[in-house]
């Protein structure tokens, strides 16, 4: 770090959360509740809280910040409420309709639903334009331009007052010369309207998931640029010495000036961080497969790292819009604390996908919430304190925890309160487990292989049993486990992904020429990128992907390729890596019949040094004193309670040793220790527990 | 208190919980790896596939949320095939079959089945169910309209044995290939389905290691009675009685006119009969064997009962069946034609008894979706010399029907697939083959007319780059319109219907029957699809949401004045309110005319 601190600020949906990492210091944790409206106040309390702290004027702070970062989570709640801008669209004529069509498909799970509603449009059939003008597969134009088209358009988006223009013709990432041309008019006649193509935004072959792509960006980039200049404004003013830099989707940082026109890029910023802070606190285990799991009030993320490499998504439905631009992976699924145990049409149990939020809560708020939950569930299993006291208000009252999973659940299922207590735990485990399946195994990923790295503040309670039924061995637990991602919001790197598309057979003879000069120009439009920005050469990094499969497959696998002029010899390699990958993935490879490439990835990395992790004294006797007790758990199906030692984090040293079963109770999260496991805590501040055996 | 609903206590119920996620997580990794690996379009693009697993029964265990005409007819083919082997069944057997003599479908969905044994007893069955773009026969994609018996329409395929105790009969693949068309992409597709049902069989012995095989039999047994139970509750909902349906089947291009097909559902309790009527079976392509009408007669089924996933075959233990006389049109039998079967006459058939269900339950029943009426394109490509052939998905995509609750989807259809189809996006489809797609878009007043409308159905315009294409043309919905529900009616029924238009210089076709016929370069073949029903009386549509479709382009100016009785002012801008007042009176009077 080049100054004493570096500052990260992920707002999320319901609060603030802020790491103010310090050079050779500690990594101090703060919470301020989110103001959706004006996302500067809540960080301006924020800072005010570190100023108290640290007893130092917020200015001083900032300025004394090598790099202020935020990870937000303004384009995702645009897209989730359609509080985007008016978008107009001008498409290939005859082909208005791709992203209403939506390849004709409809959404697995709800084929008999007859209440099941389409997916929202972006851009109302009337906004949407035809421009007749076309190019073939080949590059080649069929059809010129039709100008007057676009200009018939761009009247009616005036008198409609659109505020974003979306360009998308059909195979522009061929031959952009038509769609740089309706840019031009368009940005002639109407100034001041943003505008973006689809050959920017997602140059690669598939013309429904880029117009997609591209309205998407168009909704959501002049709300994203609003922001970016009122934080990039707030910390101006207060002095700071860089400018803010952005979190993206793709796991790395922008500038503000990249961001406000790539709004599509920042979707998913949120949980994107984590996999790069699982991995940053897994290297002092040596361990560079990781997977981490943050289990939150509503919702259950999951995302995945092997060989220190993070897992993109392309080319997929997020929130029932297709976006193609790389986004690490993240598996959401509805499974928190608040997730609902109910007895479904046919009299099974299930839990989640509701939830019973935070208002009213699980029963066991006492809020008037009277469905059992999950974290009901936990405090009937004695996981959870009872009578412990969550943010200062809420009370859980075991009583109103246990009379809920009596009414909903043992009843009906003629089971006893315990059983069914230990049921909920066991469904939501079993739903969290075949999340980390889609992420793991459906990627050709064998989960044995990965440590689970736990963060969120209700993950721990469920950690140890979601490694048995995972087959998983270590487990890694860091103390600032409710702050994962802005945490890991402040060690990334600046990351720009380029693309672009080449279909073509890929063999020994194969001409290579445009291969190597479509990367070539990739790798250098990110460097100066990077350089303009103040990085010297020897932090930039460059690394390129190919997608290939076999000819006549439509879907392609991901493969590394190694940097520098692609020969022959590299193209043997590459054929291998591909032939690997198809039968890790789906069980069989086909070495003699003929591979296609068919689109280029190349990402750019300006590195940027790391905080240091904590550094806690050593004393494996603190556990003598961190002893806090026993409590009653349940930690199977028998009913059979058992008096479980308890202890508190916060007094435990590094090189403590505790067997399960037991809990160990840190400030914001309570970690269960089933029996056959054991937890050690490292000086970095994080638990390893693994299997232990008498 | 609520009363304890969990009786047989077999297995408890959170190990029943644990193992019905654990089967939905097999088939559901087996769809994935299909839909990632397949070669053909229909296989990738179209996710023209199935996959499920059956028990040692055999019955089926878990039904994945894939094409719906696959699926019904799963449930006897898998009883067939495993009937005709009886005791030869071994460890490492993959068996194949398309035959509708043993309950297939049509004889381009061809269907693996490999048995999963453990500790050496047969448990499981995963299979997997696809369509190939080719099966021979004389023409390319295997929709023959001129075959007048089902030998002349391709390769049939009785169960037979492609792996045989662990071994791949290479003779035998080489017999089925040798008799395909593009073979490298038969070849890739049936390498995907082997993956599919491996990566079923390694999910299943995974979970009959951690449960033991007699936990997991009671726990399937369990499932099976629950989704029985379920469909009894429903079923018993509907007052006892016998309740008729009936649909008609435009010609199509047989010259034997129309045809109607009967349903009746008589209703007693907890179960229902359903008996079907139906003409003789015909010399055209449009018969239907025994083990496709069942997928009619369960789609129809479930479009009444609308059961969240997962399915199994519980689901009809209280639902009999009785497919009228042999011989006839959906009760074929050798040597009857019938390619076309599973888009016709099955969709008139599911409606036929969706009507009985209607008749039963008519808040319940949804509107009917735009029949199946698309085209298959082939030709030597110029780029290659090869040549090439597929059914185009997007030729197929209609409108949905509406619903109680809402307008019906649009391009969702068409009704035999129910939404599972993927149409594959065009700049794939115009990479793959040397075609360009001028349109693919939605159709102005397609939708029925309805308080709901029904979804629009959607257009496909191809042409040709530097060779002659042939334009097969199948399916139906081109004379007869799609089937509104609760009052709906259309005024407009001839802007519902699909065809076939070919436009040359100086030359316009309308076909509304099937054809072979060949293109240009600088012709087109334009295909339209039928929309959705509508649901509810048009003239209750709330103006508003009329004007809405107006700006959008989805309804005309004189369908809104037509068909829903709202008036829009000379420059077409304003609803005349008070003249759509009036309009609206005298059609809530008198009707409509259609």
């Amino acid at each position: 770090m080049k100054q004493r601190f570096r500052l990260g600020v992920d707002a999320g949906g319901t609060f603030t959360d802020f790491v103010l990492a310090e050079k050779d210091g500690p990594l101090r944790l703060f919470k301020s509740p989110s103001t959706p409206d004006d996302g500067t106040r809540a960080i301006a309390a924020g800072l005010q809280q570190m100023a108290e702290a640290l007893d130092m004027p917020v200015s001083q702070i900032v300025q004394n910040c090598d790099l202020c970062i935020n990870g937000t989570t303004v384009a995702l709640n645009a897209l989730i409420e359609l509080k985007g801008v008016k978008v107009g669209l001008l498409c290939t004529a005859g082909h208005e309709d791709s992203i209403e069509i939506r390849l004709g498909h409809k959404e697995e799970g709800y084929r008999y639903d007859a209440s099941y509603p389409p997916a929202p449009q972006l851009v109302p059939r009337q906004l949407r334009r035809a421009v007749r003008g076309r190019v073939l597969s080949d590059g080649s134009v069929h059809e010129a331009l039709n100008e007057d088209d676009i200009l018939a358009a761009i009247e009616v988006f005036r008198a409609e007052q659109v505020q974003s223009v979306a360009i998308s013709f059909v195979w522009s990432v061929r031959n952009q010369a038509h769609e740089r041309r309706a840019r031009e008019l368009v940005e002639q006649h109407l100034p001041g309207v943003f505008v973006c193509c689809g050959s920017e935004v997602y140059p690669q072959v598939r013309e429904y998931t880029r117009t997609s792509t591209t309205v998407v960006n168009a909704y959501l980039s002049p709300v994203m640029g609003r922001y970016v200049q009122r934080i990039d404004q707030f910390f101006a003013e207060l002095g700071a010495r860089a400018p803010v830099r952005y979190y993206q989707s793709n796991g790395g940082l922008a500038l503000g000036t990249v961001m406000r026109d790539r709004a599509v890029n920042a979707i998913n910023s949120g949980p994107a961080s984590a996999p790069q802070a699982g991995l940053y606190i897994a290297k002092p285990f040596g361990i560079d497969n990781v997977i981490t799991v943050d289990m939150g009030g509503t919702s259950f993320d999951i995302t995945l790292a092997k060989g220190g490499q993070t897992q993109l998504n392309r080319n997929f439905d997020f929130l029932r819009h297709r976006i193609g631009v790389p986004m690490i992976h993240v598996e959401t699924l509805g499974a928190g604390g608040g997730s609902i145990a109910h007895i479904n049409t046919f009299g099974m149990l299930e839990v989640g996908p509701h939830s019973a939020g935070a208002t009213p809560g699980p029963a066991c708020y006492g809020k008037g919430g009277e469905q059992a939950t999950v974290t009901d569930g936990n405090l009937a299993l004695g996981y959870l304190r009872p009578n412990a006291v969550l943010g200062g208000t809420i009370r859980l009252d075991q009583d109103k925890a246990r009379g809920a999973i009596a009414a909903n659940v043992a009843t009906p299922l003629d089971i006893s309160v315990e059983k069914a207590a230990f049921g909920i735990n066991t469904l939501v485990n079993m739903n969290m487990a075949n999340g980390i399946r889609r992420i793991s195994i459906e990627q050709g990923y064998d989960p044995r292989d990965f440590a689970l790295i736990c963060a969120g503040g209700a993950t721990g309670m469920h950690i140890t049993a979601l490694a048995e039924e995972l087959g998983v061995e270590t487990v890694l637990v860091p103390k600032s486990a409710s702050c994962l991602c802005a945490f890991g919001q402040v060690i990334s790197d600046v990351k720009y992904n380029f693309l672009a598309s080449a279909p073509m057979r890929l063999h020994r003879e194969a001409d290579l020429t445009e291969l190597n000069r479509l990367f070539a120009d990739m790798e250098s439009r990110g460097r100066q990128l990077l350089q303009d920005d103040g990085f010297d050469a020897v932090d930039v990094r460059a690394h390129r992907s190919v997608e290939m499969r076999y000819m006549g497959q439509i879907h392609e696998c991901t493969v590394d390729i190694a940097g520098g002029e692609l020969t022959a010899a590299s193209v043997d390699a590459i054929l291998a890596a591909f032939h690997a990958r198809h039968e890790a993935l789906f069980t069989y490879s086909e070495p003699h019949n003929p591979v296609e490439l068919v689109n280029l990835e190349c990402t750019l990395t300006g590195l940027v040094d790391k905080p240091s992790l904590p550094s806690l004294a050593h004393d494996a006797d603190s556990i003598r004193e961190a002893h806090d007790g026993f409590r009653p758990m349940l930690f199977d199906d028998s009913g059979r309670w058992v008096e479980t030692p308890v202890y508190r984090g916060d007094k435990l040293l590094a090189g403590s040793r505790i067997v399960g079963p037991a809990a160990i109770e840190e400030p914001t999260t309570t970690v269960v220790i089933r029996p056959g496991w054991q937890a050690e805590l490292h000086a970095s501040g994080t638990y390893k527990l693994t299997r232990w055996a008498e | 208190m609520t009363q304890a609903i969990h009786t047989a206590g077999r297995v408890d119920p959170i190990t029943l919980a644990v193992i019905r996620g654990a089967l939905e997580t097999t088939q559901r990794e087996m769809t994935l790896t299909l839909e990632k690996t397949g070669r053909s379009s229909v296989f990738n693009l179209a996710h023209d596939y199935s996959n499920a697993l059956f028990d040692h029964l055999p019955e089926m265990i878990l039904q994945g949320q894939d094409i719906p005409i696959h699926l019904g007819s799963l449930i006897p083919a898998m009883k067939a095939v495993a009937g005709f082997f009886g005791d030869d069944i071994h460890e490492g057997d993959v068996i194949y079959h398309n035959d509708p003599a043993y309950q297939g479908s049509h004889i381009l969905d061809c269907c693996m089945y490999k048995p999963v044994f453990y500790k050496g007893e047969l448990v499981f069955w995963t299979v997997c169910k696809g369509h190939l773009t080719d099966i021979g026969g004389p023409v390319p994609a295997g929709y023959n309209p001129a075959a007048k018996e089902i030998y002349a329409e391709g390769l049939r395929i009785p169960p037979v044995k492609l792996w045989d105790q662990g071994r791949r009969r290479d003779d035998v693949v080489n017999l089925l290939l040798s008799n395909m068309r593009a073979r490298r992409d038969q070849e890739g597709d049936l390498n995907a389905q082997f993956g599919a049902c491996r990566v079923g069989e390694r999910n299943l012995i995974a979970l009959l290691d951690k449960y033991g095989v007699d936990t997991v039999r009671a726990a399937i047994a369990e499932l099976k009675d629950m989704a029985d139970r379920h469909m009894r509750s429903l079923i018993r909902s509907i007052p006892d009685g016998c309740y008729h349906g009936e649909a008609v089947l435009e010609d199509a291009g047989h010259g034997l006119g129309a045809l109607t097909i009967r349903a009746t559902a008589t209703v007693k309790d907890d179960t229902v009969h359903i008996r079907v009527d139906s003409p003789p079976q015909v010399p055209y392509f449009i018969n239907s064997y025994a083990g496709n009408s069942m997928s009619g007669i369960y789609l129809g089924l479930m479009m009444f009962a609308q059961v969240p996933p997962p399915y199994n075959e519980g689901l009809y233990r209280c639902v009999s069946v009785d497919l009228g006389a042999k011989g006839t049109l959906c009760n074929a039998v050798e040597p009857a034609p019938h390619v076309n079967c599973t888009t016709t006459p099955m969709e008139t058939l599911t409606d036929a008894v969706r009507m009985a269900f209607e008749a039963a339950a008519p808040e319940r029943v949804t509107a009917s979706w735009g029949h199946a009426s698309g085209i298959n394109i082939a030709g030597i490509n110029p780029a290659t010399g090869e040549q090439y052939v597929t059914m185009v998905l997007a030729s197929i995509i209609s409108g949905a029907g509406a619903t109680r609750y809402m307008d019906g989807w649009h391009a969702c259809g068409p009704l035999c697939c129910f939404g599972a189809l993927s149409s594959g996006d065009i700049e794939l489809l115009e990479y793959a083959y040397p075609i360009i797609i001028h349109r693919y878009g939605l159709q102005e007043d397609s939708g029925g007319a309805g308080r709901y409308r029904g979804g629009s159905g959607t257009v496909w315009e191809v042409e040709p780059i530097g060779h002659e294409m042939t334009i097969i043309a199948f399916g139906e919905g081109r004379q007869i319109g799609t089937m509104g529900a609760a009052g709906a009616v259309d005024a407009l029924p001839e802007r519902k219907l699909g065809r076939l238009e070919i436009n040359k210089p100086g030359e316009h076709i309308v076909h509304r029957q099937n054809v072979i016929t060949t293109i240009q370069p600088g012709e087109r073949a334009r295909n339209v699809n039928p929309g959705g029903g509508g649901y509810g009386q048009p003239w209750q549509r709330p103006a508003e949401e009329v004007l809405r479709d107006v700006r959008n382009g989805l309804v005309s100016i004189d369908a809104a004045a037509t068909e829903y009785g709202v008036i829009f002012d000379s420059c077409g801008q304003h609803v005349d309110a008070a003249a759509t007042a009036a309009a609206r009176q005298r059609m809530n009077q008198q009707g409509v005319q259609a």
